[in-house]
């Protein structure tokens, strides 16, 4: 029987409408009055605020320290995408080819940080890092490298770096699985017909398992993107708080020592236009980078 | 057909995308009419003080209706606060006292300031507040006159009874300090008596002390929050420029004056602080410890010395060793010869500009500043408020050390004070540089340099 049209039309609407109202309200709403309020000079705890038009604008072009949290939001992102990367497809090949016994366990160990409050996770690394009784310092005096030892995170030059352990860390197991399923689903055969052709373990995972997960790289890579240039906010501000002396500043946590300690409300709203365009210049510079024909064998 | 439906949508969703947008700006236009009113505001100040004086007349000075308080509870916890608002309500059984408190309430209560709907009165302390930008947005009543026929139970009028002066904003008032905060630097007095450690009275003698202490217990004698630098503006910097010039220069420092920095006084004192971070007297983990982990550090004989505020005994109450004993002393930073040097960080108590019930919150203001809770606000948190000549040493219940801080900031030192708080736009990249010269990643030149820039941008806002 032939669905009459009107019917049709319900339910798209019915699917759609409710959708596309909480998107308005919760996304495209609080974008424009961003974008509105980026124009205005307001500490953002009263009424009072004032159009400054293109100010905030020049104000941020003219911030030294704007380019230094750019630098530091593109250091995790690289440094995250890499490291997580490649720690995810190795354990996510381990644990599916190579036939590990207690692979359930561990997929829950690497699985487990992600199940964890990223605060949660900032502050236990905050512990781990401790100049004085932290894990990182006490090991390297036990097996004698105490020339080694330093304040991680107050220190200028290593306060940044020490955060990419910890995101990674937090990173993986998500990937992990996302990559797990990937491989799963290549089909027996080929890693047969590969081995029969003399193909190494190295050389079918280069030819036939990268090729073939190569969707789910795509979706991860862009995914740990997005959320490093959104929500690196989080570990920044619980470890370091963007120090010392914004050493370790990203986009989103400038934004909020702008918006909400030093009362900028406007200046905020700025930072975080910029944090969008950013955010969507880079999506559709990797979309082009990463394009690349669906493999089939 | 197809074609027809997706032009259908389309326009059903740019009809919606629009719609969104406009209720968007729209809805934002409300505070901008606000914003217009504020300009108006200080006639409409007068209107609102007239409101409030027929009220008075009219009801013959009862207080009734529904009263909100805020105040913020941090180191000093809320017990006191129980009991002057439990004591306010018997006075008053016609009021209903509504209480909006914790350690986050700034952070809680700022959509109602924001949407013109505050509570009555504000006690302004913690984190997410600033007095600063409370008066410049226009949202504390102007206390002025109204203050000036405040009498203790005595008869003394209120404003003379103040350890410290109140915040100056061209010669208004906007705010009463209720709590006289002061930052000077902690030691563990049982710790100093048994190593015979000199307890520093000058800049000479606390480096010599440190020396001793790096030198026999093989620690980093000082210890601040390298996340939160301004413990070390403050508590430091700020009775060190007092001692080197007086309040004219400090005043010169808050306020963001060109040349500030660069005199020679302040030169001395930044020199100071290099001579501390070149001899290793500074804790090299400082930049990575938040105000907890150096309390804790320092408890822990870690360090011998940390710059914090009164509030230090009450916060860490729960991880204080057996046998430590707090010592207070202003910080020492004062050349010898020169007396220590004390600058009053107040926390103050306001009523809003836009309060629904003023007279009841008058009321509370005047109720709280008495000898009696003083000397209660001494008892429950282990600090001082802000009024003169209250006998401590006749409660037991108030600890030594406040007792003996109290003689020294009376007897032995000279008080400075700051117009107003530093706005945390100057505040802020101060402290920046502050802390990667005490990290030694800069020399006093740069930091000089990096300070005079700040306060530039600062004025030229």
């Amino acid at each position: 029987m032939v669905q009459p049209k009107k019917q049709k039309y319900i339910f798209l609407a019915f699917c759609l409408v409710p959708t596309f109202i909480m998107f308005s309200i919760f996304t495209l709403y609080p974008m424009f009055s961003g974008l509105y309020f980026s124009f205005f000079e307001w500490s953002g705890s009263s009424q009072t605020r004032e159009y400054v038009g293109l100010d905030n604008y020049r104000r941020m072009f003219n911030d030294d320290i704007i380019p230094r949290t750019i630098y530091h939001d593109y250091f995790l992102v690289a440094t995250k995408v890499v490291g997580i990367m490649i720690m995810a497809l190795f354990i996510a090949v381990a644990l599916t080819q190579l036939k590990i016994k207690e692979a359930p366990f561990y997929r829950i160990v690497f699985f487990f940080p992600n199940i964890m409050s990223v605060v949660v996770i900032g502050i236990l690394w905050t512990f781990i890092y401790n100049p004085n009784l932290g894990l990182v310092n006490s090991g390297l005096e036990a097996i004698g490298l105490e020339s080694w030892t330093r304040p991680w995170l107050g220190s200028t030059t290593w306060a940044l770096p020490s955060l990419v352990l910890p995101s990674i860390w937090a990173g993986i197991g998500l990937f992990m699985l996302l990559l797990m399923g990937g491989i799963a689903n290549i089909s027996k055969s080929n890693f047969e017909a590969a081995e029969i052709d003399g193909a190494s373990e190295w050389q079918q995972f280069w030819h036939v398992t990268l090729p073939l997960i190569w969707p789910q790289i795509k979706i991860s890579i862009l995914y740990i993107v997005i959320t490093t240039l959104n929500g690196s906010f989080i570990i920044v501000q619980v470890m370091t708080g963007g120090g010392p002396d914004n050493s370790t500043h990203v986009m989103g946590s400038y934004l909020y020592q702008q918006a909400f300690n030093q009362y900028n409300f406007g200046y905020g709203a700025t930072i975080g236009v910029m944090i969008l365009a950013l955010s969507l210049i880079t999506v559709l510079l990797l979309q082009f980078l990463l394009r690349r024909d669906k493999v089939e064998y | 057909m197809n074609k027809k439906f997706k032009w259908h949508w389309l326009a059903i969703v740019l009809a919606m995308f629009l719609l969104i947008f406009a209720a968007a700006c729209g809805a934002d236009e409300v505070p901008d009419e606000g914003g217009d009113d504020d300009t108006s505001e200080e006639s409409g100040e007068d209107d609102s003080e007239s409101d409030s004086d027929s009220d008075a007349s009219g009801e013959e000075g009862e207080i009734s209706g529904e009263l909100e308080i805020q105040y913020f509870v941090g180191g000093y916890g809320d017990s006191w606060w129980k009991e002057v608002i439990e004591d306010f309500q018997a006075t008053y059984p016609e009021v209903e006292i509504v209480e909006h408190a914790g350690p986050n309430i700034n952070e809680e209560m700022r959509s109602r300031w924001v949407s013109d709907d505050p509570p009555d009165v504000v006690y302004i302390d913690g984190a997410g507040s600033s007095e600063t930008q409370m008066v410049e947005d226009g949202q504390l009543m102007n206390l002025t006159d109204w203050a000036q026929d405040l009498e203790l139970e005595d008869g003394t009028p209120l404003l003379d009874s103040f350890i410290a002066e109140p915040s100056d904003y061209d010669g208004e008032l906007f705010s009463l300090p209720l709590v006289f905060d002061t930052w000077g630097t902690w030691y563990d007095a049982a710790w100093f008596e048994e190593g015979g450690y000199e307890v520093p009275s000058d800049f000479d003698s606390f480096m010599s002390t440190m020396g001793d202490l790096q030198e026999n217990e093989d620690i980093e004698p000082f210890v601040t929050t390298g996340q939160h630098p301004y413990y070390m503006l403050r508590g430091m910097l700020y009775p060190a420029f007092g001692a080197a010039g007086g309040n004219e220069l400090l005043e010169d420092i808050i306020t963001g004056q060109e040349g500030a920095w660069e005199t020679d006084e302040v030169r001395q004192v930044m020199e100071n602080v290099a001579a501390m971070q070149e001899a290793g007297y500074i804790d090299g983990g400082t930049g990575a410890l938040n105000h907890t982990q150096s309390q804790m550090n320092f408890l822990l004989h870690d360090n011998a010395f940390i710059p914090v505020g009164f509030w230090l005994p009450n916060e860490m109450a729960d991880d204080v060793p057996e046998d430590f004993e707090f010592g207070f002393i202003p910080s020492p930073m004062n050349e010898a010869g020169d007396p220590m040097a004390v600058v009053p960080d107040l926390r103050p108590l306001a009523i809003a500009e836009e309060a629904d019930n003023p007279e009841a919150a008058k009321a509370f203001v005047e109720f709280v500043f008495s000898e009696e809770y003083a000397l209660s606000f001494s008892e429950h948190t282990g600090a001082l408020m802000n009024i003169e000549g209250v006998d401590l040493s006749e409660s037991e219940e108030v600890p030594p050390y406040l007792i003996e801080a109290n003689d020294l900031i009376n007897n032995e030192s000279e008080v400075y004070y700051k117009p107003h708080p530093m706005s945390s736009d100057l505040e802020t990249p101060v402290s920046d540089a502050l802390i990667s010269l005490m990290l030694g990643d800069i020399d006093v030149d740069e930091f000089i340099e990096r300070a005079e820039e700040a306060a530039a941008d600062y004025s030229g806002e």
